[in-house]
C-alpha cells in the first residue's frame, strides 16, 4: 500500500531522513517512534507530500508520490492526517469542518456530506458537539473532531502524527480509543506516537527511528521485550521511566 | 465683505457638488480596483512562487518610496510617450489603482501570514487545492486581520483622490483652486472643501472605529 524505496530528504544540511526503505501493507497497523528530531514525523508527512523527498521513490495506492508531476489532489483525498495541534478550521462549526472536503474535494452533495459527517461524529462520540466550534472543545474532543474530519473523506489510509502529544493526560485516553475503534475496522494506519500501551495493544510493527535512519522494526512485544539495539533499549527504558 | 463672498459661494455651490460627485467617482471607483488588485497582489506576496513573490515586492516597494504626486505625474506624462493617450480621469483611476493597490497588498499579505502555516497543511492533506485553500480557509480566518486595516485605508485612499487636481481633473480640490481665483476668501472656500470631504469619509472612519472594536475580541 505504502512503499518507501531509498528514500532521502535533507533540512539544509540535517539528514532527516536517511536511506529509508519500507514497505507497509494494507490494513497494516505501523507504530513509529524515536528521539524527537528523528525524523519519524518527516516520514508520515512523505507520504501525502506535506514534505517532498530530495531522492527515492514514495508510491502510495500505486501512485508515484515522489514525482513531481503528480496531481496528489485525488491521492490526499483517500489519505486522512490527523496533526498534534489538530489544525482545525476555528472559523467554522466542527460540522462544518468536517464536512469540507467531501463537498469541496469530493463534490458531494450538503445533504450527502452532512450525513456522512454526523456518522463520523457519532462514530468518534461526538455527535452533540456538532454545532460548536472549535474554541469550545477540549483538545481531546478537538482531536477527536479533527479523526472525524479525516475519516469523512472515507480514506484508505491515516496518518497520525503525534495525536495525543499536545493533549492533557486524561484526555488521551478518549483519543486512543477511537484509533483502536479504528485498527478494529481494518484501517490502514502509520501513527507516529510514544503511547506505548497502544503500540503493544494493537499495532501489527513497531518502527524505530534515530538520526533520520530506521535502526529497528519488530513486532511490538519483540520490540518493546527484547530490542536488538542499545539505542531502542535506551529509548525504552527512558520512555518507560516516566 | 465676507457676506458678499458668502453669497458667492452659494451662488456656485453646484459647483463644489459636482466637484464632490467627481471626487465620489474617482473614490468608489478607485476602492473597487484597489481592493482586488490588492488582494491578489497580496496573495502572491505571500505565496510560494518566489518570481512572483519578489515581483511584486518591488512594485510595492517602488510605489511606498515615491510621493503619490509624482506618480500621478508618472502615469499622466509618460503614457503618451509609449502613445497611450489617457484622459485626465483616467490617468487619475490608474494611478489610484496603482497606488491603492500597493497598500492594500500590504494589508493582505500581513493578514494572510497570520494565518498559521497548520491552517494551509490541514487544507493540503484533505485534497482541497490551493485556491480552495485560500477561498475556504485562509481568507476567511485573514479578513479578521485585514478588515479594520483595509478600513482604514479606504479613508487614506479617499482624501488621496485630491492630489489627482494636479492633472486638472475637476475634483473637489480642483474646484477649490479655481473658486479661490475667484472668490479670494481661501479660508471660507478651503473649509467648505475639507468639510465635503469629512461628509465622506467620515462614515468609513466610524466603520473603521466599530471593525477594530468588534475584531478585536
Amino acid at each position: 500500500m505504502i512503499e518507501f524505496k531509498n528514500v532521502n530528504k535533507w533540512f539544509g544540511k540535517l539528514h532527516v531522513l536517511n536511506d529509508i526503505n519500507l514497505d507497509i501493507d494494507a490494513g497494516e497497523v505501523l507504530v513509529i517512534c524515536g528521539p524527537s528530531g528523528s525524523g519519524k514525523s518527516t516520514l508520515i508527512r512523505c507520504i501525502n507530500r506535506l514534505e517532498t523527498i530530495q531522492e527515492g521513490e514514495i508510491v502510495v495506492d500505486g501512485v508515484p508520490v515522489h514525482d513531481k508531476k503528480t496531481n496528489l489532489t485525488k491521492l490526499r483525498a483517500d489519505i486522512g492526517f490527523v496533526f498534534q495541534q489538530f489544525h482545525l478550521y476555528p472559523h467554522m462549526t466542527v460540522l462544518q469542518n468536517v464536512m469540507l472536503a467531501p463537498v469541496n474535494v469530493k463534490k458531494m452533495s450538503t445533504a450527502a456530506a452532512e450525513k456522512i459527517s454526523r456518522e463520523k461524529l457519532t462514530q468518534v462520540g461526538l455527535t452533540d458537539k456538532a454545532g460548536a466550534h472549535p474554541a469550545q472543545l477540549s483538545g481531546g474532543q478537538q482531536q477527536r473532531v479533527a479523526i472525524a474530519r479525516g475519516l469523512a473523506m472515507s480514506p484508505k489510509i491515516m496518518l497520525f502524527d503525534e495525536p495525543t502529544s499536545a493533549l492533557d493526560p486524561e484526555m488521551i485516553g478518549e483519543v486512543l480509543d477511537v484509533m483502536v475503534n479504528l485498527v478494529s475496522e481494518g484501517m490502514t494506519m502509520c501513527v507516529v506516537t510514544h503511547e506505548m500501551g497502544f503500540a503493544r495493544k494493537v499495532a501489527d510493527r513497531v518502527l524505530f527511528m534515530d538520526f533520520g535512519k530506521i535502526i529497528e522494526t519488530g513486532k511490538p512485544t519483540d520490540f518493546f521485550d527484547n530490542p536488538r539495539t542499545d539505542r531502542a533499549a535506551d529509548f525504552i527504558s527512558k520512555i518507560l521511566t516516566h | 465683505m465676507m457676506a458678499f463672498y458668502f453669497s458667492r459661494i452659494v451662488e456656485i455651490f453646484p459647483f463644489f457638488l459636482k466637484g464632490l460627485w467627481m471626487t465620489t467617482q474617482i473614490a468608489f471607483i478607485s476602492l473597487f480596483t484597489c481592493t482586488i488588485l490588492g488582494f491578489i497582489f497580496g496573495i502572491l506576496r505571500s505565496g510560494k512562487n518566489i518570481i512572483l513573490k519578489r515581483l511584486v515586492g518591488v512594485y510595492v516597494a517602488f510605489v511606498r518610496g515615491t510621493p503619490f504626486v509624482v506618480q500621478v505625474f508618472i502615469v499622466f506624462f509618460i503614457l503618451p510617450e509609449w502613445g497611450i493617450q489617457l484622459k485626465a480621469f483616467q490617468a487619475a483611476l490608474l494611478a489610484m489603482a496603482i497606488m491603492g493597490s500597493a497598500f492594500i497588498c500590504e494589508i493582505v499579505a500581513g493578514g494572510i501570514s497570520a494565518i498559521s502555516k497548520g491552517q494551509w497543511e490541514a487544507g493540503t492533506a484533505s485534497g482541497l487545492t490551493l485556491i480552495q485553500q485560500l477561498r475556504l480557509v485562509v481568507i476567511p480566518q485573514a479578513m479578521k486581520v485585514i478588515l479594520p486595516p483595509l478600513v482604514g485605508q479606504y479613508v487614506l485612499l479617499i482624501k488621496d483622490t485630491s492630489v489627482v487636481s494636479v492633472i486638472g481633473v475637476m475634483e473637489l480640490t480642483r474646484v477649490g483652486w479655481v473658486t479661490v481665483m475667484r472668490i479670494p476668501e481661501g479660508l471660507m472656500v478651503f473649509s467648505l472643501v475639507g468639510a465635503l470631504y469629512f461628509v465622506i469619509s467620515y462614515p468609513l472612519i466610524l466603520l473603521s472605529n466599530y471593525l477594530e472594536r468588534r475584531m478585536a475580541v
